[in-house]
């Protein structure tokens, strides 16, 4: 789990509220699963830049998974303004799941 | 306050396009499985019985070809990475195929080839070709074209030439134009349907989700090219002998290139399976695992029987019987029973708790069905569908209507698991 931060501090505390964010299909958090690839903070303006993957652009969750970043960053960041910005360069692969995540899913 | 920028997640296709045809699946499933304990004694006899050819077309399109329109309506954007073209035609495609599938059976239930037959096909084809226009438009919509998408494209077209090649032989009944009787001609319409649409649909979609629910990095398109051609062309092959050079022994040669597909995509399967990062299998990755395993029942059994007929001259009716048999309440029935339970909870989960979801009081979308229904319902299933196939091969009545009675178990348990995720509703706090 490599997320591109310039804050690592607060990005645990993002880290940590993301892990309670499933994608339901697979059964594994936002955070082991690889998807969450950079989260970047700002304090003039108070501003979470989140940049994130899914693991097809036509995952048919996409959307929820979404929206569960975006509410989780949210709450746990309630004086700052919140971005989360989608991309598919570089596109998932399983390589992206952490040893936890692979741990998880063979438990 | 928040917002997403960059790439937008693609929009899904709509519950209330895909709920409908998995409720009247479910549903077809229970009559078929009644019809088979009522008219029981018609497995006794010659396949071109009506009774038997109202519960084959029930599984065929009531069963078979409704869940997997409505699961396609989900899949297939995931499998061309593309938007669904028309959602409104999608609602029509379910609306005709609706109406016209009770029509049709009911036409050959009581061998009514006139309105009832006549109306129900055209019906049930006016659907079809609204789901051809449907994914054709979508396919070429989207900008990547991958294997799986030439293969769904493939498989419409036959779902298509077998809808029209069927409602020309309900015609060829009273107005009578093909040259031949029409039973002459179902082994085309029923070979046209089952390799081409079902076959092939299956394997395609089959190649994308298997690796995507084991979180599999396995891939392999060529072997996949090879499986697509193997399959069409032994079908090809199987259509010019049957018109041009009609020989038993012949058409051992389509049957073992559709022979060979299947067992490369059961090895394609097994790479897929070995190469998997997630190491627990659920019960219905099982059974839908099995049921890939499931198809080559069938293959075999046509092959014993081109064997049987090219030394004796003649084929049992009743092997021809377990063939179908096989088919529709082997095969087919199993990979929906398995894959029912991984793509519907889903779907409704969405519908449920999309807007929720960061909630962290969302249930996971497996525990939306009874497990314990599930697993009662896969025994009371392969245990019907053996002792029945049993019963249509020794032709003993008692196996038939034991067979009957658990598959209508199943199909009553099943429904009741479609039906309690279907109701579902987010707890109130």
């Amino acid at each position: 789990m490599n997320v591109k931060t310039n804050h690592p501090e607060q990005c645990q505390k993002a880290l940590s509220g993301l892990k309670n964010v499933y994608d339901p299909e697979i059964d594994l958090n936002v955070v082991d699963l690889g998807l969450i690839y950079e989260i970047l903070f700002s304090d003039e303006p108070k501003k979470v830049n989140c940049l994130m993957t899914l693991s097809t652009q036509f995952c048919p969750m996409g959307e929820s998974i979404v929206d569960s970043v975006k509410y989780s960053l949210e709450s746990n960041f309630p004086e700052s303004e919140v971005e989360v910005t989608l991309t598919f360069d570089p596109p998932w692969t399983a390589d992206c799941i952490s040893e936890e995540g692979r741990a998880h899913l063979n438990s | 306050m928040f917002g997403v920028t960059g790439t937008s997640p693609a929009k899904t296709t709509s519950y209330k396009v895909v709920l409908p045809f998995y409720f009247y699946a479910a549903l077809s499933l229970l009559v078929a499985s009644f019809f088979l304990f009522t008219s029981d004694r018609a497995f006794l006899h010659h396949y071109f019985h009506p009774h038997l050819l109202a519960i084959t077309h029930l599984m065929a399109l009531g069963w078979g070809t409704m869940v997997i329109l409505g699961a396609s309506h989900q899949l297939v954007p995931v499998l061309i990475e593309g938007k669904l073209y028309s959602e409104k035609l999608a609602h029509a495609s379910f609306i005709l195929a609706a109406v016209g599938i009770p029509l049709l059976v009911y036409g050959f239930y009581f061998f009514d080839m006139g309105h009832p037959a006549k109306w129900g096909g055209r019906l049930v084809l006016l659907s079809i070709l609204a789901y051809l226009i449907n994914v054709g438009v979508s396919i070429g919509q989207s900008k990547k074209i991958n294997v799986q998408a030439v293969y769904v494209a493939t498989s419409v077209g036959w779902l298509f030439i077998t809808g029209t090649f069927g409602l020309m032989l309900v015609y060829n009944f009273t107005f009578p134009f093909l040259g031949y009787d029409s039973i002459h001609f179902l082994p085309l319409h029923v070979h046209a349907g089952v390799v081409g649409w079902f076959l092939l649909l299956v394997l395609g979609v089959a190649s994308r989700l298997i690796p995507m629910f084991l979180i599999s990095k396995y891939q392999n398109d060529r072997l996949l090219w090879v499986i697509y051609f193997l399959v069409n062309g032994g079908l090809l092959l199987y259509i010019a002998l049957f018109y041009f050079a009609p020989n038993k022994i012949l058409s051992a040669i389509p049957i073992g290139m559709i022979f060979a597909a299947i067992v490369l995509f059961i090895k394609l399967c097994y790479a897929i399976y070995k190469k998997r990062i997630r190491r627990q299998v659920d019960d219905q990755m099982k059974v839908s695992l099995l049921s890939v395993a499931m198809i080559l029942a069938p293959i075999l059994l046509l092959l014993a029987v081109v064997v049987y007929v090219a030394y004796n001259g003649y084929g049992g009716a009743h092997i021809t019987l377990g063939y179908g048999f096989l088919i529709f309440f082997g095969w087919l029935t199993a990979i929906i029973l398995g894959m029912t339970f991984k793509t519907l909870p889903f779907i409704v989960w969405n519908k449920v708790y999309h807007k929720r979801s960061f909630s962290g009081q969302t249930p996971n979308p497996k525990d939306m069905f009874d497990a314990l229904i599930f697993k009662i319902m896969s025994v009371a299933y392969l245990s019907g569908f053996v002792v029945f196939f049993v019963g249509i091969l020794t032709k003993w009545l008692p196996l038939i209507q034991l067979g009957a009675l658990l598959l209508i178990a199943s199909a009553v348990l099943y429904n009741w698991n479609v039906i309690k995720v279907l109701i579902h509703k987010a707890k109130q706090k």
